[in-house]
């Protein structure tokens, strides 16, 4: 089948799918952690009291509740709202950015929870996307660097269960954490590495197997849009290495995926 | 002392980085060492040292990661290559040089009977494995996990630049493991080529593991009884265990064996050996390259395999890894810490006990590296004929006080 009837009913290709794993777990929950640090994003969150699912066919699903100023997600649950996308396709649509509407299965009459969560939808995507002027701000910066990071180490987790090109280096993966830290201050991210699962976290962890340390906030923004060779960063001493680099090394591969799927 | 600095070197990593990429791409990466304490490019060397372009010293337990086994500019290799390249280094044709090279290997190599040229491992381990496939006529090539045998596609970590179609025929097994080797055979049916394996494990980021008893006996069985072809990869570990090649040391008997670092003491150059009954597939392979009859490189490997020879220079790198592993062990020890030491004394591997992460060895070898002494932190260590015991003496004082930075900042 093709056009729309066929987007919604053939399997989703490969690609799609890991896209829209990663819109759901990798984007989406970067929400929670914009309520935690964004001072106008955790107002809004503080009127709030909903469980939002997003559900795709043939695809992820995830539910996101924001209860007064707090907020959390799951992969299973009922929820009280309930949108639906009828393909992968749709939904990495709508992510990008297309006029693409979810249908509603239910919950609709949740229209000004639904609102407050597409403003902070909206500020979400500021922050991934900033302008020059935004990022000229330092406090939006560091907000900014800290929501990337933890996109692209919880996309890692994608790649790492779904991207067949990775299945060999995720083999050989051994367990241990990774500690991203941008100097001097932070912000700090880790990603926790068992039996070939990643899971990425805000903050740090104590005693990491590995340390990779990013010399400033602005060397930071030019690594997330891809301006920097990590390689040659880390011999001019931009990004410090330490620790278990066989991992490091390994996890790279994941993380050079990334920008392959998210852009 | 005072400590090195690398100015120079991160100045000329800088311009390195403008037109090259990563600067430094490859296993010498400052990234795989310890950066901002490790010397980023070379300038000269002279038997078991050399020095960066800042100027400082060292004495090298890396040998350029295996090529230099005599030492850096050896008098009597660099003079039998002088000679050839006044005579002309590369032709039309090959040189009588060729000819000379492969009679000398298959008389000091055991079981032996033909060999090509090529320049790097890579090449030649490449080469086996068509060779084998086509000797066989089947697909599928069995590796040790971890296992490095270069960066040809089949091979090759990572996944930079490769499709799952690359090693869809390429399955691993894990080391000393013959049963797991035997289970892969079985599955695949009369389509196993290939077995190929290193003289010993020696994974980068993890200790060097020897041979079972029984490992290479039982891979040769399985072999011999599926009509599959054993390949040794004896690029890192040739002309370090015996001059005989690394299964005469461990007692094997494989079809086809590869060699290169250390063959011509830094001339680019590598082999591949095989059994008689291989010759005719060997012959169906076309394999060239424009460098691969150099006479240069094959004039430098005649002059360091007598040397290697004359020198005793495998039993003499035997006894100063001895000396450099035992001393390193007790120096530890006296300090309350202590190490691990893995491998072959000529190619040995050093660690810090019960830890995983590398740390205090990033800490050894930097600190090392900043007063003069190159031990890599994450990969073997390669020693040479011209490590003399006044090098090592010197190699363990500089050790010490790196135990003593470690003791103090990580404690026991």
């Amino acid at each position: 089948m093709t056009g729309l009837l066929g987007e919604c009913m053939n399997p989703p290709d490969l690609r799609d799918l890991i896209l829209a794993h990663m819109h759901l777990h990798a984007v989406l929950p970067r929400i929670v952690d914009l309520i935690r640090i964004d001072d106008e994003s955790t107002r809004v969150a503080q009127e709030m009291d909903v469980s939002i699912a997003f559900a795709v066919r043939g695809g992820p699903y995830l539910v996101l509740k924001v209860s007064r100023g707090v907020a959390g997600v799951s992969t299973s649950g009922l929820a009280d709202v309930v949108l639906f996308f009828p393909s992968c396709r749709r939904l990495n649509r709508m992510f990008q950015g297309e006029k693409v509407n979810p249908i509603p299965l239910w919950g609709l009459h949740r229209f000004r929870d639904l609102k407050r969560f597409s403003s902070l939808s909206d500020r979400l995507t500021r922050h991934l996307k900033p302008s020059e002027q935004d990022l000229s701000d330092e406090a939006f910066r560091r907000r900014h660097v800290e929501l990337s990071l933890l996109v692209g180490l919880a996309a890692c987790g994608v790649i790492a269960k779904l991207d067949p090109r990775v299945q060999r280096v995720v083999k050989g993966l051994h367990a241990g954490t990774i500690q991203y830290s941008v100097l001097p201050n932070g912000p700090h991210a880790y990603v926790e590495v068992q039996h070939g699962t990643v899971s990425a976290f805000a903050g740090r962890v104590p005693a990491p197997s590995a340390t990779i340390e990013l010399k400033d906030l602005k060397f930071a923004v030019q690594l997330i849009r891809g301006e920097v060779d990590p390689f040659a960063a880390s011999g001019l001493g931009d990004i410090r290495l330490s620790g278990d680099l066989h991992l490091v090394d390994l996890f790279n591969n994941l993380f050079d995926r990334v920008g392959l799927y998210l852009k | 002392m005072a400590l090195y600095s690398f100015d120079k070197s991160l100045a000329l990593f800088e311009r390195a980085c403008r037109v090259i990429p990563s600067g430094i791409p490859g296993h010498t990466s400052p990234a795989f060492n310890v950066p901002g304490s490790f010397p980023y490019f070379a300038q000269s060397g002279k038997g078991c040292r050399y020095k960066d372009v800042d100027g400082n010293e060292y004495i090298d337990f890396m040998a350029a990661y295996g090529p230099i086994v005599l030492g850096y500019n050896d008098p009597v290799v660099d003079a039998a290559a002088q000679r050839q390249r006044e005579a002309g280094g590369l032709f039309n044709h090959p040189t009588e040089r060729s000819v000379e090279l492969a009679e000398r290997l298959l008389s000091l190599v055991s079981d032996m009977q033909w060999a090509v040229f090529a320049r790097n491992g890579s090449d030649v381990t490449s080469y086996a494995i068509s060779v084998a496939r086509e000797h066989t006529q089947r697909r599928k090539v069995l590796m040790v996990e971890g296992a490095y045998h270069g960066v040809q596609a089949w091979c090759r970590s990572g996944t930079g630049g490769l499709i799952p179609e690359d090693y869809e025929h390429v399955h691993t097994f894990h080391w000393n493991d013959a049963t797991e080797a035997l289970d892969l055979v079985k599955r695949y049916k009369d389509d196993v080529a290939c077995i190929i394996v290193t003289p010993f494990h020696h994974p980068a980021f993890g200790d060097q593991v020897l041979p079972a008893p029984s490992f290479f006996a039982d891979l040769r069985r399985i072999c011999d009884e599926n009509g599959i072809v054993l390949a040794l990869d004896d690029v890192r570990a040739g002309f370090r265990l015996s001059m005989h090649g690394s299964h005469a040391y461990f007692g094997f008997s494989p079809d086809l064996t590869c060699f290169s670092k250390a063959i011509a003491n830094g001339y680019t150059l590598s082999a591949c050996l095989g059994k008689a009954a291989l010759k005719a597939a060997a012959s169906r392979v076309f394999f060239t390259g424009s460098f691969f009859g150099g006479a240069v490189e094959m004039a430098a490997a005649l002059a360091t395999l007598d040397e290697l020879e004359r020198r005793d220079a495998i039993a003499h790198m035997m006894k100063m890894g001895t000396m450099l592993q035992d001393g390193l062990k007790e120096l530890a020890r006296a300090r309350g810490l202590e190490v691990v030491v893995s491998g072959p004394p000529t190619i040995p591997y050093m660690r810090f006990a019960n830890e995983t992460n590398f740390r205090r060895m990033q800490r050894f070898s930097g600190e090392a590296a900043r007063r003069g002494v190159i031990f890599h932190p994450h990969h073997n260590w390669f020693m040479m004929e011209a490590h003399k015991e006044e090098d090592i003496r010197q190699a363990l004082d500089v050790a010490d006080k790196c135990f003593e930075v470690v003791k103090k900042e990580f404690g026991g």
